[in-house]
């Protein structure tokens, strides 16, 4: 953590004022597809202009066309990119979850397949694994996938699919073996989303906006050598690509949270909740808590890099999400109260809009990839050995 | 203290639960809030059918005269049936203000009749709300706002040919406005220090009657979450069954029975014009608030995703709730006039004193 990598950070933050600029001026600070203009075709050549400008994969290893950055550097570039007003990024399923499991699972075909394409920002992932009946319950997986001649036919429905309607292909856990139970039986497809056996409707949320969908597959095809690891070892596949989730890819996230505490205090300072003792004290805390999570992220990376993976998830690991989560869902609490009466109202102030948009997203900060109890049940079980 | 109601104003509170649940189902709102307007005249023709708007206007106006201990009890029922607020600031603030104004007689035999029947809507303009709730609706809005010296005055603006700025809110089913920066000096009718009084008593019985209405709303998020948690299955059971789940909802129960007696006891001090009143009205809107944010935060944690949807009607109750939680004085100014009150030199303290 103590290199110096101040020449670094200046030439992304030099990158980042060269290009973000002209049509991309509009998606600027835009945490993603739920933000009133933020136009997914705009995002997607965003997408290949950071991946021309080299920052796609930045840790991926160079067999597979990265750039084996350590850690370090990787942290940098997402505080900068945050720093810059670098919006939310529409490829980082494909970047950070499914790429990293297709190098652990994926045969050399796959691979070569698949990953320049999310390198390049041409090709865009979703994830297909919640089902209306496998939520926290998700070892109940309906869908069915069975194998006709040389292709793969799915029936059944996924749903809470992010950016699906705005994606090219879809990893679907279905069950391969007919009969079978929970995680046994099950297979890691990857399936093209643009073709007649898929119905994509989206879902409107709270916000009024439709960031996830229904996805319906109706004897949908994908080829027979497109399954990710052996048949049947599915949920291992599965798990895996969650395990992912725990990696990188919370840095940007954190380096988010901290853009928006920034505009938390601006605001409170502006609209006069800074003098109120009581928001003080909760902004303070809010600051505390939110530098011990990022202290944690970079403990946990730091020991996965160092162990070169394979090692078990330590326990400050699957405190992350549950930490993070409720720290966020707070903070949107006390973003409603620092605006007062004003947060029910649209505003032409940015960081005011800013803060609007937090505080209802992060409603759901809790209940998305694994609620709060299964959080807690996580920590119990596999952290500190409690029964089942 | 006593607590309980008297037969008459429990069966006032079943007999308005029952006429809601009928005709204000949660199918009917969600269809009101879509339309441009956002409020079906049809539904408020039935609502002053029941007597509803009439509640707090002088029996000699065409109403039934009753105070704050049995509004208190209606706004828990508008609240469990999130039907929109303005009712209660027109039927029961606006009401109660015109009729302590001596100068406003005129007034009163004017729009008081109308307000009863039905027909006619006053809004107002607070220094709390900048936002005036239905001003788009509003025949009368009575306007307390500061005048050129700084001293509060209060106006009473008719609403025909009247300019007003629209503010989409985050709730449906709030319809906000702004009314214009200069009112015509024609239509002031009070100035002096008994404007301030009037604004502090408004404030005061707005923000009990919104504690009123966030207790309804903690109790209709808290019923239909428990419905859900027993129909949903996970893991072979109802989610209703596993501890952490009934942990939640049995968290919110108890925040909504720690609100309710400190909301009775509010609607007391005030009917009776205690002296505390208006820290025991920030003490009943800061106890309210809480269990109606506890009930959304537990409510959207047991829906899983689908309290994050459009179409589940918890989101109705939820905004519902945010919205009102920071309207008549929000948590910041409520939790400092309970501060105040405690810490001043000379506030009475120890038994029987302390807040009482």
């Amino acid at each position: 953590m103590t290199a110096d990598y101040e020449a670094f950070r200046a030439e992304i933050a030099a990158w980042m004022q060269q290009h973000l600029r002209g049509e991309f001026e509009s998606i600027r600070n835009c945490s993603g597809l739920g933000d009133a203009g933020y136009d997914p075709k705009l995002a997607k050549r965003w997408e290949q202009a950071l991946a021309r400008g080299g920052w796609v994969g930045i840790g991926w290893p160079k067999e597979h066309g990265g750039r084996a950055l350590p850690l370090a550097q990787q942290v940098v570039f997402h505080e900068e990119y945050v720093r810059a007003g670098g919006p939310g990024r529409l490829g980082h399923i494909g970047e950070t979850l499914l790429a990293p499991t297709l190098m652990a699972f994926g045969t050399r075909e796959q691979q070569q397949r698949f990953l320049p394409g999310i390198l390049a920002g041409t090709e865009y992932w979703a994830q297909g694994y919640s089902e209306p009946n496998a939520g926290s319950d998700l070892a109940n997986v309906q869908t069915r996938a069975r194998l006709e001649g040389d292709s793969w036919v799915i029936d059944g429905q996924k749903t809470w699919t992010s950016w699906a309607h705005e994606s090219d292909w879809i990893f679907v856990v279905a069950r391969c073996e007919p009969g079978s139970q929970r995680h046994k039986g099950l297979v890691m497809l990857l399936v093209p989303l643009r073709q007649a056996g898929v119905a994509i409707r989206p879902i409107r949320q709270i916000t009024g906006d439709s960031e996830f969908n229904e996805v319906f597959f109706d004897g949908a095809r994908t080829a027979g050598s497109l399954h990710l690891g052996a048949p049947g070892e599915g949920w291992k596949v599965a798990m895996a690509l969650l395990g992912f989730e725990r990696g990188v890819s919370t840095l940007g996230q954190q380096a988010g949270f901290e853009r928006e505490m920034a505009c938390l205090i601006d605001v409170a300072r502006r609209n006069g909740a800074a003098r109120d003792p009581d928001m003080r004290q909760r902004i303070a805390q809010a600051a505390a808590t939110l530098d011990a999570l990022r202290c944690n992220a970079l403990r946990v990376l730091a020991q996965d890099e160092a162990a070169s993976g394979g090692v078990p998830v330590s326990r400050e690991a699957y405190i992350a999400k549950y930490v993070w989560s409720n720290w966020r869902r707070d903070f949107g609490r006390l973003a409603a109260d620092v605006l007062g009466a004003a947060a029910c109202l649209p505003d032409d102030d940015p960081m005011a809009q800013k803060l609007r948009q937090v505080w209802l997203f992060s409603r759901s900060d809790t209940i998305y990839a694994g609620t709060n109890e299964i959080q807690l049940n996580l920590i119990a079980e596999r952290a500190l050995g409690m029964p089942r | 203290m006593d607590f309980t109601f008297t037969e008459e104003q429990v069966a006032l509170r079943d007999s308005i639960n029952r006429f809601l649940m009928k005709e204000a189902a949660p199918e009917l709102l969600r269809e009101i809030s879509e339309t441009s307007g956002g409020r079906s005249r049809e539904l408020h023709a039935k609502i002053a059918a029941q007597g509803i708007t009439g509640l707090s206007v002088p029996e000699a106006h065409g109403g039934v005269g009753l105070g704050d201990i049995d509004w208190t009890l209606v706004t828990e029922e508008l609240g469990y049936h999130a039907i929109p607020d303005s009712l209660v600031e027109s039927s029961y603030v606006a009401t109660a203000l015109l009729g302590s104004v001596p100068e406003a007689g005129a007034l009163r035999e004017q729009w008081l009749p109308r307000v009863a029947d039905g027909t006619a809507h006053i809004s107002i303009e607070h220094p709390a709300n900048p936002c005036v709730a239905d001003a788009h609706l509003a025949d009368l809005i009575l306007a307390i706002r500061a005048g050129k010296d700084g001293a509060l005055e209060l106006h009473a603006v008719s609403g025909t040919g009247l300019q007003r700025s629209t503010q989409v809110s985050i709730d449906a089913s709030r319809r906000l406005a702004m009314l214009p920066q200069k009112l015509a000096a024609s239509t002031r009718l009070l100035t002096g220090a008994g404007v301030q009084t009037l604004a502090d008593a408004t404030l005061d019985r707005a923000a009990l009657g919104v504690a009123g209405q966030l207790v309804g709303l903690a109790q209709r998020m808290l019923d239909v979450s428990v419905d859900y948690v027993a129909q949903r299955k996970q893991f072979g059971k109802p989610i209703g069954s596993f501890q952490a789940v009934k942990h939640h909802l049995a968290d919110v129960v108890t925040k909504i029975e720690f609100a309710r007696p400190v909301l009775y006891r509010a609607a007391l001090a005030l009917q009776r014009g205690d002296r505390h009143r208006a820290v025991l009205i920030s003490h009943a809107k800061l106890a309210a608030g809480d269990a109606a944010w506890t009930a959304a935060r537990k409510g959207i944690q047991v829906h899983g995703a689908c309290g994050y949807t459009w179409e589940v009607d918890l989101q109705m109750y939820m905004k519902r709730a945010w919205v009102l939680d920071a309207a008549w004085g929000d948590r910041g100014f409520h939790k400092a006039r309970l501060g105040h009150e405690l810490l001043r030199d000379g506030a009475p303290l120890g038994p029987a004193a302390t807040l009482q």
